[in-house]
């Protein structure tokens, strides 16, 4: 990897360049919260924002999107074209680059390629920056706290200046057409050594450290636990709604007022909504919270690793804000915490 | 897709719009006036149905054959139940539209301790005109229900949606999961995290949670979810700082009849 470094007065004009060619997404102030949105300018972006309620997922996987359209009275599929806008993330934290590196290994596989995801993909680029973890980060316990790909640039902030990791020749350009970046220097390195470690140090330590997630959550597949977990299940959603890496999707139909034209879509779904395991005949695979819930949590913590080689739960702590009735990993950690006392039951 | 076409077709006879007819109980008919807010394709829908009777445009008494029964309100009398039952018995599909029809709705927050009530209104002489009164009760505690457009009001479009699903068939399935995963969606903050009550914790979604989204807590017209997890959301309000029975008492204004609001006694079943 390519390091260059660039003084932090020289992040709008980069910004700007970006925007020249692309539609330009980044953080901003929303409510009392934070968003990824469109930006026009530099100054609607909030660079230290502690996290945003959504993930930068919609821009890959819309949370609805037309996949084709097709004309009831001819009963034939219409030629369809989608819309892609060549745009940068920018100001994506370390663990939504790797939820992203998670989609992209699934929908991106070479046996199952998905045409709208690739389009999306292939016309973005993503600007990574450095973070400091607040209450509910959790990513450095699930390997996901660094971002060794899947980025054109990430933005190491050292104080006054960013460390910048070249990832694609493309940004490579823009980066030294907009700004003036310099070779690192002992005192950039020994500023971004100090800068790692006072984020290592930053992460709340009453969530726990927990070793051999993937066996213990096997090892504890049938324990009382997942009843009083799940079975406080809202059924809401809202954890896939916020989560980086929940990928399913449904498909259905949907006519125009005048039946005459309609649209084939894709639309989010989530493992957490009651009829999401319902087959034909109506049987339930998973008709309660607690096998809902417990589902959900070994895709994020086991089943995904298995097949992919990374934990499909980054450590983001979105859903530890959105669920209401508090279920996240992070109760799944403490869990096992306690089932590790010494005086444990 | 299989469609849905006039009864009475006999061979050879041109292909006839299915017949629908619109029939108002207990409600507002603010249903039934919101539909025609769905202007700019109202002729387009028009083109596909044979309308035959709309009770809040038409003098003439509702016809006797027809395919498709769409209902608003609900149902406050023994008429009115009875007027069910033969739309059931005609109708190849009934679709109910607004809250009132689906849970009683508005009505329905009398339907508690209900008997005493017309005398306490009307003194001893109670109007015939009223009819044989009951307790407020939803349409399908009376008749089979094959379609529910949820909401007080509906969205017109979404009506139009549901209609075209018994016109044409639909392979959309009706989730029972509540409305905060689509408020998150939209990306709106959470109104508990300001000590403030709002409903989508138990309500069922579909809405697209417009209401949250204009910066207003849900007032549960789609209706209790049936996968609602009451019990843990009295717990969301423990926790926030928002008074349970404030809660409890919220979702009496479209649930009263609903056996898993616990407070409600379901009278006159």
């Amino acid at each position: 990897m390519l390091y260059r470094v660039i003084d932090a007065a020289e992040l709008p004009q980069l910004v700007a360049a970006f925007m020249e060619k692309y539609e330009v997404v980044a953080p901003v102030r929303s409510g009392r919260s934070f968003a990824f949105e469109v930006v026009t300018s530099f100054d609607e972006i909030v660079l230290d924002y502690p996290t945003t309620i959504t993930s930068l997922k919609k821009y890959y996987l819309p949370p609805r999107e037309t996949l084709f359209e097709f004309d009831m009275g001819e009963n034939e599929v219409r030629d369809f074209e989608m819309q892609v806008k060549p745009r940068v993330l920018f100001g994506a934290h370390a663990c939504d680059i790797n939820a992203l590196n998670c989609l992209n290994s699934v929908f991106e596989d070479a046996r199952y390629p998905d045409p709208y995801y690739e389009a999306h993909r292939a016309a973005t680029m993503v600007v990574g920056i450095s973070c400091m973890p607040s209450e509910g980060c959790f990513c450095h316990l699930l390997d996901s706290d660094e971002a060794r790909s899947g980025y054109n640039l990430f933005l190491a902030d050292i104080g006054g200046r960013y460390l910048v990791s070249i990832g694609s020749v493309e940004a490579a350009n823009i980066l030294e057409s907009a700004c003036n970046p310099r070779v690192a220097t002992d005192e950039d390195r020994i500023a971004f050594r100090h800068a790692t470690r006072r984020r290592q140090q930053a992460f709340n330590p009453d969530i726990p450290d927990i070793q051999e997630i993937p066996m213990l959550m096997d090892a504890f597949h049938s324990d009382p636990f997942w009843e009083e977990l799940g079975g406080r299940c809202l059924s809401c959603t809202a954890c896939s709604s916020v989560c980086p890496t929940c990928y399913c999707f449904d498909i259905r139909d949907t006519l125009d007022p005048d039946g005459a034209t309609g649209r084939r879509e894709r639309v989010w779904d989530a493992c957490t909504s009651p009829q999401f395991a319902q087959v034909a005949g109506g049987h339930n695979f998973r008709d309660d919270g607690r096998n809902r819930v417990r589902h959900r949590m070994y895709h994020k913590l086991n089943g995904f690793l298995a097949t992919h080689d990374r934990n499909l739960c980054v450590g983001c702590g979105r859903c530890v804000y959105a669920c209401k009735a508090n279920i996240s990993p992070i109760e799944v950690l403490k869990f096992f915490e306690r089932k590790g006392a010494d005086n444990a039951q | 897709m299989q469609k849905m076409t006039s009864a009475n077709n006999g061979a050879g006879e041109q292909e006839r719009a299915p017949r629908v007819v619109f029939v108002g109980l207990a409600s507002c008919f603010g249903c039934q006036i919101n539909i025609t807010n769905a202007e700019a394709y109202l002729l387009d829908v028009l083109g596909q149905i044979d309308l035959r009777y709309w009770q809040l445009t038409h003098s003439e008494p509702m016809p006797d054959e027809f395919d498709v029964a769409v209902v608003e309100g609900a149902v406050t009398t023994e008429e009115a139940a009875e007027t069910l039952l033969e739309v059931r018995r005609r109708a190849k599909a009934v679709i109910t539209i607004g809250a009132c029809a689906a849970t009683a709705g508005i009505p329905g927050m009398a339907s508690e301790h209900y008997l005493p009530r017309p005398v306490q209104v009307y003194g001893e002489h109670i109007p015939e005109a009223c009819g044989t009164m009951c307790a407020p009760r939803p349409v399908k505690s009376v008749i089979d229900v094959d379609f529910e457009v949820a909401c007080c009001p509906v969205e017109p479009l979404e009506f139009v949606r549901v209609l075209q699903q018994v016109l044409y068939g639909s392979n959309r399935f009706r989730r029972s999961s509540t409305l905060c995963g689509e408020c998150k969606r939209n990306e709106r903050g959470c109104f508990y995290g300001r000590e403030t009550l709002c409903l989508g914790l138990v309500t069922r979604s579909g809405c697209g949670a417009k209401c949250p989204n204009l910066g207003r807590p849900c007032n549960g017209c789609a209706g209790l979810s049936p996968d609602a997890n009451v019990a843990s959301a009295r717990a969301v309000c423990e926790r926030s700082g928002v008074s349970v029975a404030r809660f409890d008492a919220a979702l009496e204004m479209f649930n009263q009849t609903n056996p898993l609001v616990a407070s409600a006694e379901v009278e006159g079943e």
